[in-house]
């Protein structure tokens, strides 16, 4: 089976096609444009979607290129349904609708987070784990039950993405920050104290971000330092909660932030105490990208029937703890 | 000696305390962590742990008696209750004993005290009385806000652990909770709880 996937809740437009051949699915192309917002800003909803009207039809005729695919080749195309910003999810969801109307291909809507998920499992090999979903919309920790990802552990009010967003932008990077922030971070070993909130398996990040702020007037470094320290050790206690209290033995990051290598190589130690298979989505999927949402809508087709074109919405605010898991 | 459990914090051992049978529970180094973070929170919460464990024995919740504080080694050792977590215990009886634990988070709250770390591995059930363990991240407190996070956390607990059951055994918790806080405290707290959850990241908003 054949599937084109298309993202586009924030800054990234993609497309990708995965041919899908029982429980294996193979990426045959995966095109990305990336909305860069000024230096110091954060992402404008109405520049990113003009960005994605622009890039829409150069990357979807590159992704079919690449992939040596023609449209009429496909079996089924999905689209991020939410959750996002909606200037941007809309975008994709009128290419995906028109692919779909003109040419007679059954339409996917697909919950994006969920797709961080099922494409982490297809690229590592995970089969049952304890997922961390740690990007700009998410921090969540998720285990598999009863046909739904369920959450044992999420942020209390911004995301790890934000925190590390909005302290780069304070400082004068322009989103996303987590790479300029990692590097600042290696050149410090000089540790603030800033304020640590676990609330059992929920973190909450907004009162180190201010607090952060303000130790960056005195010395940048250092407060990049200090920031990654404290919000990756938040984030490696809660882990070390939700895996000690569901008893997963695979762990599996996913989302943007899983590309930064502190990160990883504390949830490594954490895994190592808990004697727990450690699972890392590849760098270059780590990101929102086409594939994810492809390979999603690849999964759904596996019980369910292409929507209907009147209900083929966008929804902002969509939980991915609502979205029932039949296949 | 032998170690029970590998916990997410500190490690549990069987050990004994003047011939009869205790737990020794250490918070260990976590290479992970920034030294002077990680020594931090380990002293923090063993002192707070042991300070909160007596303390609330004063109003008559059952915990663990404490036996000895090791700062250096941020260990403590204290009774062992040999029951089973609630979390372990078949669904019908985690619905019934439900109504137990909202009765003692809601004496706990009426105490002053939040707990910081409800889920149902920290409730033990013993020879008929339901004990509370795992007081590291507790808290003197007695903001209504800082009550509201215990039971959204037993709430998101029993919404992931215990689905199949949660709509039932969240309704005990609720009603076990309301009958030692009175029901204005209650209402006020249960708004919170909602408020809390429509802060969270794409909560449906109602």
């Amino acid at each position: 089976m054949l599937g084109l996937g298309i993202e586009s809740t924030a800054h990234t437009f993609s497309c990708a096609i995965i041919k899908k051949n029982g429980k294996k699915g193979k990426i045959l192309s995966d095109v990305r444009k990336i909305y860069r917002p000024d230096e110091g800003e954060g992402i404008h909803p109405r520049e990113a979607s003009r960005h994605h009207i622009e890039n829409s039809s150069l990357v979807l005729s590159d992704c079919l290129k690449e992939a040596n695919v023609s449209i009429k080749d496909l079996d089924i195309v999905s689209y991020a349904a939410g959750p996002g910003l909606g200037p941007c999810l809309r975008v994709g969801a009128v290419v995906a609708r028109s692919l779909a109307s003109f040419y007679k291909i059954p339409i996917y809507p697909v919950n994006h987070a969920i797709g961080h998920i099922e494409l982490g499992k297809l690229l590592t090999g995970a089969t049952n784990p304890l997922v961390l979903l740690v990007s700009g919309g998410h921090t969540m920790l998720l285990a598999f039950l009863n046909k739904q990802w369920r959450v044992f552990g999420e942020t209390l009010d911004i995301t790890l993405g934000q925190l590390l967003d909005q302290f780069g932008r304070s400082i004068g990077f322009a989103s996303p920050c987590g790479k300029n922030i990692e590097e600042l971070a290696n050149s410090s070993s000089n540790y603030v104290t800033l304020p640590y909130s676990v609330k059992g398996n929920d973190v909450s990040f907004s009162g180190l971000l201010s607090a952060t702020k303000s130790v960056a007037t005195k010395s940048k470094v250092d407060a990049c330092y200090s920031l990654q320290e404290t919000a990756f050790a938040m984030i490696s206690e809660a882990v070390e909660r939700a895996l000690s209290f569901t008893r997963k033995k695979e762990l599996m990051i996913v989302g943007g932030v899983a590309a930064n290598k502190r990160l990883s190589a504390m949830l490594k130690d954490v895994c190592k105490r808990h004697n727990c298979k450690f699972f890392v989505v590849p760098l270059q999927y780590a990101g929102d990208c086409g594939s994810q949402i492809c390979w999603t809508g690849l999964l759904e087709s596996q019980v369910k029937q292409g929507a209907e074109l009147k209900d083929t919405f966008v929804t902002q605010s969509w939980r991915l703890d609502s979205v029932k898991v039949n296949y | 000696m032998k170690l029970l459990k590998k916990g997410a914090e500190a490690d549990l051992y069987q050990t004994k305390w003047q011939d009869s049978k205790a737990i020794l529970k250490i918070r260990k180094i976590k290479k992970y962590r920034n030294s002077s973070l990680d020594s931090k929170i380990r002293k923090q919460r063993t002192i707070k742990e042991s300070q909160m464990l007596s303390h609330v024995k004063s109003f008559g919740v059952p915990t663990p008696l404490v036996y000895f504080v090791n700062l250096d080694k941020t260990s403590i050792i204290m009774q062992e209750i040999p029951g089973k977590p609630v979390h372990d215990l078949p669904p019908s009886q985690i619905i019934d004993l439900s109504k137990e634990i909202g009765r003692l988070v809601g004496t706990l709250h009426k105490n002053g005290v939040m707990h910081g770390d409800l889920t149902t591995s920290n409730f033990i059930l013993f020879q008929k009385t339901v004990y509370v363990i795992d007081f590291g991240l507790s808290q003197i407190s007695i903001k209504p806000e800082d009550h509201a996070v215990d039971l959204r956390l037993i709430k998101e607990i029993l919404n992931s652990a215990h689905a199949k059951i949660m709509m039932s055994s969240w309704k005990n918790f609720l009603n076990g909770y309301k009958s030692i806080v009175g029901h204005a405290y209650f209402t006020q707290i249960t708004k919170l709880v909602s408020d809390i959850e429509s802060r969270g990241r794409y909560a449906q908003v109602v």
